[in-house]
């Protein structure tokens, strides 16, 4: 059987090293419009000059030989016939398929702002491209502007600042990573980015960009009136599944490819897994999913249930967050907040009738790995007669005796 | 299947006793070793505090503070003073008891053996008084006196004991010793909960609780006891097991106070007692030697030749004893009188009597000493181990190793008996010592313990890179046990010296291994250093002289130790005592020290390096004095 | 592939397997010399107290589905195909902690001091005999046993 994956980021990878691994025949190729694997989570180390390319990669180095797969890289797909199996590269190949997933991603997007699209210093902080050329403008540029306070944004921040440039960063929201903090979580990491050098501009919003004689945008001019001076841009506004080239094929979507528990989408032969389904949102899912959708394209039937993704943890200047679901809950929700604090950590829990549904962990979070198993299995608390804060994967402590595994008492 | 206890026994220098003790029926220490063998970590660095309810505490990555607050220094020293008090406690303990028994025994004009002995004591304590019932009282009631002493009020004799520069350094340092009684009550009432806190503070108090050990718990226990018992002379004499004859009523002991025996031993030797034992079938009575004051027995046992079969071994060894099922009775009246030798003596159906309650033992019948009843409650001992004997013999089986130690170790050895071996004058070890035929001299002394490779390993296996390295060993407590049992305390062990002490002892006679008896004469050892320094005209610390306690066990090891450091000699310990969790203790013990008084601590469990580095000291010392 | 095993009912919360855990990565340290008061005395194993149930000891599964590798970014975390033991890259890693936000029982956690990496049992595969905190325990309450995947 031969399998082609489209994408070589943590679903098509993890999907990949899982077909090897339980079927070392089966002929796996990997298409991937990039140069090489890498961790589009490190690419601020990257941009930041801690790695180069090689460092960040996350797979083995002799990964392709090893493990017999073959790696078009610097291969666009450009269209799909799903009726003949086969999928077409930007250099006019016909690669045929018995089994097909799509791990292709998303792109960043750039918000129709005047003067922003057609800037040409304009970068997302996407794949390795991206932070290759923002590594070149880095060379010349001092005065950068990170548009988005979100982690990519923060990502970018950190790297440019890294390299010596002056960093303002906009963001629509009154605080820096609202998604994954609340205020006061959000304040901590601010004022060490602002020891650092970085400038923020919150609640505001960019209306317009100068664009100079090259072409490039030079000044940004915001809602509120202010303007901002930019050698260099960052977008970080968000990104979009990219499938461009599934148009035609059949394939149902809906802003993403759609797919079922199986990760297969509406045509048989044909899975999608990672962001480009658009539930993956955080690498340890796209990585699940990759194995999964693997294992159903093997024959078998596994169910991609863990699909709990409102998680994160977040690591600037050694500053280190645990973020689990709804951390922010509006006051209709009725929601019970717990706040635990001293010198060095902040630790917020949001429970509504027993259950925990939002954790934020920032200082230690050692052990803290328990608190997304109670959310998303939605473990009712309330018998528990001890301080929550105090809870650790002991108070659920079990063991299958066959195996030593741990497994829950709830 | 045979009958073995188990077939996991710790390893033992003397081979003959491993082999003998694996193949017991009976659990030993040594048996019990294996299940011991993973050790607390907390508790090895000493860092783990009980003193009140919050506790314990241990010192963590997450914890580094116990919740008084008491850091790591400050647990360990308070741990570490502890100990020593306890230790400095038992000593004092002994030589309170040996003070009273000379005190009685003059009062009441009994035999005074050791006419040389009170002849010194009266000159160093200055007691002009003619008869000798009457001096040796009045010297017995100066040692109480200054036991009795608060804490606030310094004790008399140490300044006539000490050498001259030590007494002034001490002052200097202030640490010379009030009461030895109340110190010992000082030091517990310092380390207790939220009391002292300064771990330099307490160290010091070490110090002076090791003064107050080493002056009257060692030397002038040595010296009553010699008063009232004879002094040591030098012979050859067996040790081991082959030492218990069956043919006898054999009564094994254990402790320190020989003074406690000093009637009875005479006693089991008079001919109505030897009647009785005849009519139960036996030739007599025999006293077998165990622990240190078997040892006392054995050093002192010219005068006791009748009564005392030998020595037969060490701490360690007790239970190996009491499994030849030729021993009927044990009487002890202090340590090492090990717990395990209970279920021992109640499946062999050996009689166990007491004669002092700090070492009562579970099964034991309890009969404490009183002077005044000595020989009624002899009468009643004796009656009683007849029973036991007549009771046992028969039904217990016989397993003695006729094989185990040997007939010729040197014994005997002490300050005055090796100075009138070489003439009445040090000259002659000076000479030899200046002209390096023998390089140094080391004090190998303490206890016998199964760890540091198992029982007596690293002591005799330290002994022997040392005398190979021309360095005179002098022995002192269990390791005398062990070191004679592995004939290293025979005259033919000379071989195994380095060339030129293999010589000087060749041409004397004697081995290269000095056995001085119990721990009590680690007392001697300091006699003999000082006299040494006092004739050469130097300060402890300049003598070629290093000690070692590569197995020291227990709390008056340490009390042992402090007094060492405080002498100014270099003190090798094969096992850290529990205070290397504080880098303070570390630095106090192997830097500061020698600042402070000119001592040091050094700790390695490995034969050959620790003798490079006490060889390396000696070095050092000779180049100093230019010998 | 060897897991530890672990007897909870054993266990007496002596907490000699941490020492050994920090002796066995502090590097020409033992018992007696390992320091507990450096910053980066960190244990991989814990052993947690309940009132009811007693001693909880938490020591790394090496799942056989390791959460821990499906969430690493960097490669860092990779389950040994020999061993079956999931090993960890200091060198490779990004410090992100998706790891120990994904391990479903709280045994990972960051270095406390720098941040920058992981405290993760290595089984103490790069050392003779079994893994030092097993070696460490008076109790028996861990012990080396094969398992199947």
């Amino acid at each position: 059987m031969k399998i082609v994956i489209i994408g070589a980021s943590a679903a098509g990878i993890s999907a990949a090293k899982t077909i090897k691994a339980s079927e070392p025949d089966t002929e796996v190729v990997i298409i991937a419009k990039e140069d090489r694997v890498h961790s589009r989570c490190m690419l601020h180390k990257f941009l930041g000059h801690q790695r180069d390319a090689q460092g960040i990669s996350f797979i083995a180095d002799d990964f392709f030989e090893s493990s017999g797969i073959s790696w078009l890289n610097n291969t666009t797909v450009i269209g799909l016939d799903a009726q003949n199996k086969t999928v077409k590269t930007h250099d006019n190949q016909d690669i045929s398929y018995d089994k097909l997933l799509i791990a292709s991603g998303a792109s960043y997007f750039i918000p129709p702002i005047p003067g922003l699209r057609e800037s040409k210093n304009v970068y997302g902080f996407r794949d390795l491209k991206d932070a290759q050329l923002l590594d070149r403008e880095c060379n010349t540029a001092k005065d950068a502007v990170v548009i988005g306070a979100g982690l990519v944004g923060m990502d970018a921040a950190v790297a440019l600042l890294e390299r010596g440039l002056k960093v303002t960063v906009i963001e629509m929201t009154a605080a820096v990573m609202s998604l994954q903090l609340d205020q006061k979580s959000a304040d901590a990491y601010q004022q060490l980015f602002e020891e650092h050098g970085a400038a923020f501009i919150l609640a505001d919003k960019v209306v317009s960009v100068d664009v100079d004689a090259v072409g490039r945008g030079r000044t940004i001019h915001l809602a509120s009136g202010k303007a901002v001076a930019a050698d260099l841009i960052v977008i970080a506004a968000g990104v979009r599944p990219a499938f461009n080239f599934t148009e035609g094929s059949g394939i149902a979507t809906n802003h993403a490819i759609l797919v079922g528990d199986d990760l297969k989408t509406n045509i048989d032969d044909i899975y999608a897994a990672g962001d480009v389904t658009g539930m993956a949102g955080i690498w340890p899912n796209a990585m699940k999913q990759g194995r999964i959708a693997a294992i159903n394209m093997l024959g078998e039937k596994l169910l991609y249930q863990d699909r709990y993704a409102l998680k994160n943890t977040i690591n600037f200047f050694g500053l280190t967050t645990l973020s689990l679901g709804n951390i922010n809950p509006q006051p209709e929700e009725k929601c019970q907040i717990l706040i635990r604090e001293d010198r060095n950590n902040y630790q917020k829990l949001v429970i509504k009738n027993g259950v925990v549904e939002g954790v934020i962990f920032q200082g230690n979070i050692g052990g803290s790995g328990f608190w997304q198993y109670l959310i998303k299995n939605k473990i009712d608390l309330s018998a528990k007669n001890k301080d929550l804060f105090s809870l650790s994967y002991a108070d659920f402590y079990d063991q299958d005796p066959a195996t030593g595994e741990y497994r829950y008492a709830v | 299947m045979n009958s073995n206890f188990s077939c996991q026994t710790c390893a033992s220098a003397d081979q003959k006793l491993e082999t003998f003790i694996s193949k017991l029926s009976v659990e030993t220490s040594h048996h019990r070793m294996e299940g011991q063998s993973v050790k607390c970590g907390f508790g090895l660095q000493g860092i783990c505090c009980r003193l009140c309810s919050n506790g314990p505490c241990r010192i963590t990555p997450d914890g580094p503070k116990g919740v008084c607050g008491a850091t790591a220094d400050t647990i360990v020293a308070r741990n570490f003073l502890r100990a020593v008090s306890a230790g400095s406690g038992c000593y004092i303990h002994i030589v309170e008891n040996t003070a009273l028994m000379l005190k009685k025994t003059a009062a009441s004009k009994g035999v005074l053996k050791g006419k040389l002995a009170l002849a010194k004591l009266a000159e160093i304590f200055a007691v002009e008084e003619a008869d000798e019932h009457v001096r040796a009282e009045k010297i017995a009631d100066m040692v109480l006196a200054d036991l009795y002493k608060p804490d606030y009020v310094k004790m008399e004799l140490v300044e006539k004991m000490a050498y001259k520069p030590r007494f002034d350094r001490w002052k200097e340092l202030g640490i010379l010793p009030g009461g030895a009684k109340s110190e010992v009550f000082a030091g517990v009432v310092k380390t207790s909960t939220n009391l002292n806190s300064d771990p330099v503070d307490m160290y010091l108090n070490c110090l002076k609780l090791g003064i107050s050990t080493g002056l009257y718990g060692l030397t002038l226990t040595n010296l009553l006891n010699d008063v009232m018992l004879g002094e040591p002379s030098i012979r050859l004499a067996p040790v081991g097991l082959r030492v218990i004859d069956s043919d006898y009523i054999n009564i094994m002991i254990t402790g320190h106070q020989h003074s406690i025996f000093a009637y009875l031993q005479d006693r089991l030797i008079q001919d109505d007692v030897i009647k009785k034992a005849a009519a139960v079938g036996a030739k007599g009575f025999k006293l077998v030697g165990c622990t240190c004051v078997g040892q006392d027995l054995q050093l002192r046992g010219q005068h006791y030749q009748e009564v005392f079969n030998g020595h037969a071994g060490n701490n360690f060894t007790s239970e190996a004893i009491l499994a030849t099922g030729a021993i009927d009775a044990v009487l002890s009246e202090f340590n090492c009188t090990l717990p395990g030798i209970e279920p021992i003596c109640e499946e062999l159906k050996i009689k166990q009597i007491c004669l002092d309650d700090v070492s009562k033992k579970a099964n034991a019948e309890m009969m404490p000493f009183v002077f005044e009843e000595k020989e009624s409650q002899s009468n009643d001992i004796i009656d009683a181990v007849i029973a036991a004997y007549q009771a046992r013999r028969g039904v217990v089986a016989l397993n003695i190793d006729g094989d185990h130690g040997n007939d010729d170790t040197l014994t005997g050895v002490s300050e005055g008996s090796l100075k009138s071996f070489l003439g009445g004058t040090w000259k002659p070890l000076i000479d030899l010592i200046v002209a390096g035929e023998i390089k140094g001299i080391a004090g190998v002394v303490g206890c016998s313990s199964l760890t540091a490779g198992g029982h007596d390993v690293l002591t005799v296996n330290l002994v022997k890179e040392l005398i190979a390295k021309d360095i005179l060993v002098l022995s002192a407590g269990c390791s005398s046990g062990g070191l004679e049992n592995v004939g290293l305390m025979s005259p033919s062990a000379a071989s195994q010296a380095g060339p030129k002490l293999r010589a000087v002892c060749e041409s004397l006679g004697i081995p290269p291994v000095l056995n001085f008896g119990p721990c009590l004469a680690i007392g001697r050892l300091e006699l003999v250093a000082t006299e040494l320094a006092e004739a050469i005209g130097v300060d402890l610390p300049q003598l070629p002289l290093v000690l070692s306690a590569p197995q020291w066990l227990e709390e008056q090891a340490l009390a042992d130790g402090a007094f060492g450091l405080a002498l100014g000699l270099p003190l090798h310990l094969g096992l850290p005592p529990f205070v290397t969790g504080s880098p303070v203790a570390v630095q106090v013990f192997t830097q500061d020290m020698l600042n402070l008084t000119g001592g040091q601590l050094i700790i390695d469990d490995n034969a050959k390096s620790a003798a490079a580095s006490l060889d390396a000291i000696i070095e050092k010392k000779r180049k100093e004095l230019n010998i | 592939m060897k897991r530890i095993i672990i007897d909870r009912e054993k266990c007496d919360g002596c907490l000699n397997c941490n020492i050994a855990c920090i002796s066995a990565h502090q590097e020409g340290s033992n018992f007696y010399t390992v320091d507990l008061q450096d910053p980066d005395a960190q244990a991989r194993n814990f052993i947690k107290y309940d009132p009811q149930k007693g001693y909880l000891p938490l020591f790394c599964r090496h799942c056989d589905q390791a959460e821990c590798v499906l969430s690493c970014i960097s490669g860092a975390l990779e389950k040994d195909p020999l061993t079956g033991h999931v090993q960890y890259d200091e060198n490779k890693c990004a410090a992100c902690y998706m790891c120990v936000m994904n391990c479903p029982y709280g045994v990972l956690k960051p270095d406390n001091k720098s941040r920058t990496k992981l405290i993760k049992c290595d089984f103490c595969d790069d050392k003779p005999d079994d893994p030092s905190c097993v070696k460490a325990c008076p109790k028996k309450a861990i012990a080396v046993k094969e398992v199947s995947l």
